[in-house]
């Protein structure tokens, strides 16, 4: 065939014990030496086990039965361990901060080549080589626990590229970055592939991220089949697709583009016209949180500096900025876990960090990073009949709530066995049904698909609009944003730096336009809805749907 | 310039001053050590680029050599030998059955009884601020990598077994603080254990597949990357350490 099989798998069918369901059904593929492959699918479809079907941690590590055969470089998985590949295949979990085994960056890079009993001199000369690459050598010798996510991520890739691996797969490296170092982490891997034939296998929810750097995808069905073919061909129907595909589909394109380019030169004609500046409405609820100059001082670190900012009734504001710029410190402020240094908050003219039992619960909504860590009991019915009590609601309430959100969900399953999706639902209830004026919502689509985005974003809409309540998000995702909010809040370095509606402060920045608005600029359009009806109200006439 | 000092320097630096300490007996002297130890400390930490959850060590064993010292005290006042002496006030005895004979509870309370008790506290709680200072100055982690090489794989072990603690910690503020957030407040830890377990589980799992895949365990024989140097500063700081050994021999014993 003349082509060079990295990894094969043939016939590969895989069951987890105490399962009656199997993950994969006679899965077969080939992925060639120096081709960058993103594994796509709904959340629980198997991304994570197919990743680590790869370097044999499923099933030696997890336990399971393991049909058919899987070889990289000619090693059959099911006859080494993942520490015998340890030299072939580098790994990177989906949270890198947990796979971290050492204290420093250096320590870290080294791990791997002392327990394969390299020799010291080659340790230095590939540590440095990494350094470089990596552009890691002014951390070298930062304790690890300090550094933020992008840095943390550099490291992990790091530590598992200075093995000299040929084979690199990374489970979701970009879901807890922000825009740029996300750009900054896979454009490192797009060199690697390039410059040193590195293989690479990545999973990514936030496809609109990637999509421009996979060669091919593999799309994982919900019955455990996979396809895989060029980005092109299986973005055709793929019901998980970036925002620019949607475009794509609705306006009717002959083919699909995964570039922002590509779909620009495809939509030149749609353009060809001025469209209807919007006009952006502020909204005129009353204002429901009133913080006044806040500072807040960790040790000798400013996170937040006189910050002031009025968040209104009916309103949903996304808070975004860099790592470590000050969002969750603001959020905190708010929902009164700590005592800002300086200034004062207000909710409703109370004091956040004085709120008690019920009177907090129907003033303030707080959904932490770990939505999970509300969670206490052993089965959702149990967590809904605890909800109603705590908030004197009548008996069922919440689950009637959450029914309304997610209608499948089992009463009598335990809250950790849900999927990602129904687990935000079960939180959202529970913090939902008591209807506090303030919701706010840390990192809330970490993990999350696009069907249990839309999902959020529905919840998140009509909490907002129907009930006149206040809504805080922070997040790192751009399209979220587009989607939902109605106002822009940029921290940097514990100031605001820019504060507005979505739409200007989103359009004046490329790094935080959505792809939507890179396609169609300089029409001020965010998301395919707003593109679509932008269209139709400059042509006079309804696109075919 | 920033000076790194040997794993060894401060915990070796520790053990003299230890000793010195034990044979000196002073209370001023020990409350000096003490002082001077959190001047290093404090020197050294405050220009390091970022701080190690351990720096804070001292802080921490200053904070517990407080309590130390209070219920020694207390508990001098409490139990013990009857020292005669200047009387400053008189505690009701309680009395005892028989085959306890030479313990009494309450009695006289003499000035030379209370100094007494008082300077015994201060002596253990400066052996915990001495060693807690060494371990803001290095990492345990570091030191445990000092090992020779037929411990070295039980000092990998040690070390990941213990770098998980703090992260525990942290994780198990977070839950609390979330779940205070919701309006849990009397179910205190119960609520805390079952989230916190969960994560636990799931990061040493996932700590595990990393090991696993890195390969971990696989060889026989584990290289090392870096042998630390002994310098000059790190032999200032051990001598001068010894050197108070024989300083307080001559001037309290």
């Amino acid at each position: 065939m003349g082509c060079v099989c990295m990894i094969t798998f043939n016939n590969v069918s895989l069951i987890y014990p105490h399962s009656l369901q199997t993950v994969f059904e006679d899965l077969s593929f080939t992925i060639e030496e120096g081709e960058m492959v993103l594994v796509i699918g709904a959340t629980g479809s198997g991304k994570s086990s197919l990743l680590r079907l790869i370097n044999g941690l499923v099933p030696h590590h997890t336990g399971g039965i393991l049909a058919g055969d899987i070889t990289v470089d000619g090693i059959s998985t099911s006859l080494t361990k993942p520490g015998g590949l340890a030299h072939l295949i580098g790994i990177v979990g989906q949270n890198p901060a947990h796979g971290f085994v050492t204290d420093t960056v250096e320590e870290e890079l080294v791990f791997g080549m002392e327990a394969l009993n390299f020799a010291p001199d080659v340790m230095r000369k590939r540590v440095e080589e990494i350094l470089d690459l990596l552009s890691l050598a002014q951390l070298r010798s930062r304790s690890i626990a300090t550094l933020s996510g992008g840095e943390q991520q550099r490291v992990a890739i790091g530590s598992a590229l200075v093995m000299h691996p040929k084979v690199l797969v990374l489970d979701e490296p970009t879901s807890a970055l922000d825009p740029i170092a996300a750009e900054e982490v896979l454009s490192i891997l797009h060199r690697l592939v390039h410059d040193l034939g590195l293989t690479v296998v990545i999973s990514e929810h936030k496809l609109e991220r990637v999509i421009g750097f996979a060669d091919r995808i593999i799309a994982i069905s919900a019955e455990g089949k996979a396809e895989i073919d060029i980005p092109e061909e299986i973005l055709k129907k793929s019901p998980i697709a970036p925002p620019i595909v949607h475009l794509a589909r609705a306006l009717n394109l002959d083919s699909v583009g995964t570039s922002v380019r590509e779909v620009r030169r495809m939509t030149t004609h749609l353009r060809d016209f001025t469209p209807l500046v919007a006009q952006s409405e502020s909204a005129t609820g009353e204002s429901v949180v009133e913080i006044e100059k806040i500072s807040h001082i960790y040790g000798e670190k400013l996170a937040l500096r006189e910050v002031s900012l009025n968040f209104k009734s009916g309103e949903i504001t996304a808070v975004m900025g860099r790592n470590g710029a000050g969002k969750s410190t603001l959020f905190k402020s708010i929902v009164g876990f700590h005592k800002a240094t300086g200034g004062k908050i207000r909710i409703l003219g109370q004091d956040p960090t004085e709120l008690k039992g019920r009177q907090r619960l129907s003033t303030i909504g707080f959904i932490p990073q770990e939505p999970s860590d509300l969670l206490i009991h052993s089965s959702v019915s149990k967590e809904c009949a605890a909800s109603d009590h705590d908030n004197a609601l009548e008996e069922g309430s919440t689950f009637a709530f959450l029914t309304r959100m997610t209608p499948t969900v089992n009463p009598e399953a335990h809250p950790r066995d849900l999927s990602e999706g129904q687990r935000l639902s079960l939180v959202l209830a529970l913090i939902l049904c008591s209807a506090p004026d303030v919701l706010v919502m840390d990192e809330p689509t970490r993990g999350l698909d696009y069907q249990a985005k839309s999902l959020l974003v529905d919840t998140l809409v009509s909490y907002s609009r129907n009930l006149g309540k206040c809504v805080l998000i922070a997040t790192h995702d751009v399209e979220l944003v587009a989607e939902v909010a109605d106002r822009v809040v940029f921290l940097a370095d514990g100031d605001v730096v820019a504060d507005g509606p979505t739409l200007d402060v989103l359009l004046s920045s490329p790094a935080f336009a959505p792809q939507v608005a890179k396609v169609m600029s300089p029409a001020p359009w965010l998301t395919v809805t707003d593109a679509l009806r932008g269209i139709a109200e400059a042509t006079g006439k309804d696109l075919p749907s | 310039m920033k000076r790194t000092f040997h794993p060894l320097t401060w915990w070796c630096g520790a053990i003299a001053i230890a000793i010195a300490v034990s044979v000196a007996h002073n209370t001023a002297f020990n409350l000096a050590v003490v002082g001077g130890m959190c001047f290093i400390v404090y020197q050294i930490n405050r220009n390091a680029i970022d701080q190690s959850p351990w720096s804070r060590g001292l802080w921490f064993a200053l904070k517990i050599a407080a309590i130390i010292i209070v219920i020694r005290t207390l508990i001098g006042i409490a139990i013990g030998v009857p020292i005669p002496g200047n009387t400053l006030f008189e505690l009701p005895i309680v009395d005892l059955p028989e085959w306890m004979a030479g313990i009494r509870i309450g009695g006289a309370i003499t000035q030379e009884r209370l100094t007494f008790a008082f300077a015994e506290g201060v002596q253990i709680a400066t052996l915990i601020c001495i060693f807690a200072a060494a371990t803001s100055l290095t990492s345990p982690h570091r030191l445990l990598r000092q090992m020779p090489v037929f411990i070295y794989e039980f000092g990998v072990a040690l070390v990941i077994a213990t770098s998980v603690l703090p992260q525990l910690v942290t994780s198990a503020t977070r839950i609390k603080s979330a779940q205070r957030m919701r309006g849990i407040q009397r179910r205190g830890w119960a609520g805390v254990a079952l989230p916190l377990l969960e994560e636990s589980l799931a990061r040493s799992l996932d700590l595990a597949a990393a090991m696993d895949s890195r390969g971990y365990g696989y060889c026989r024989n584990r290289s090392r990357y870096r042998r630390e140097k002994i310098l000059l500063h790190d032999l200032s700081v051990v001598l001068s350490a010894i050197a108070l050994i024989p300083f307080s021999w001559v001037v309290f014993a």
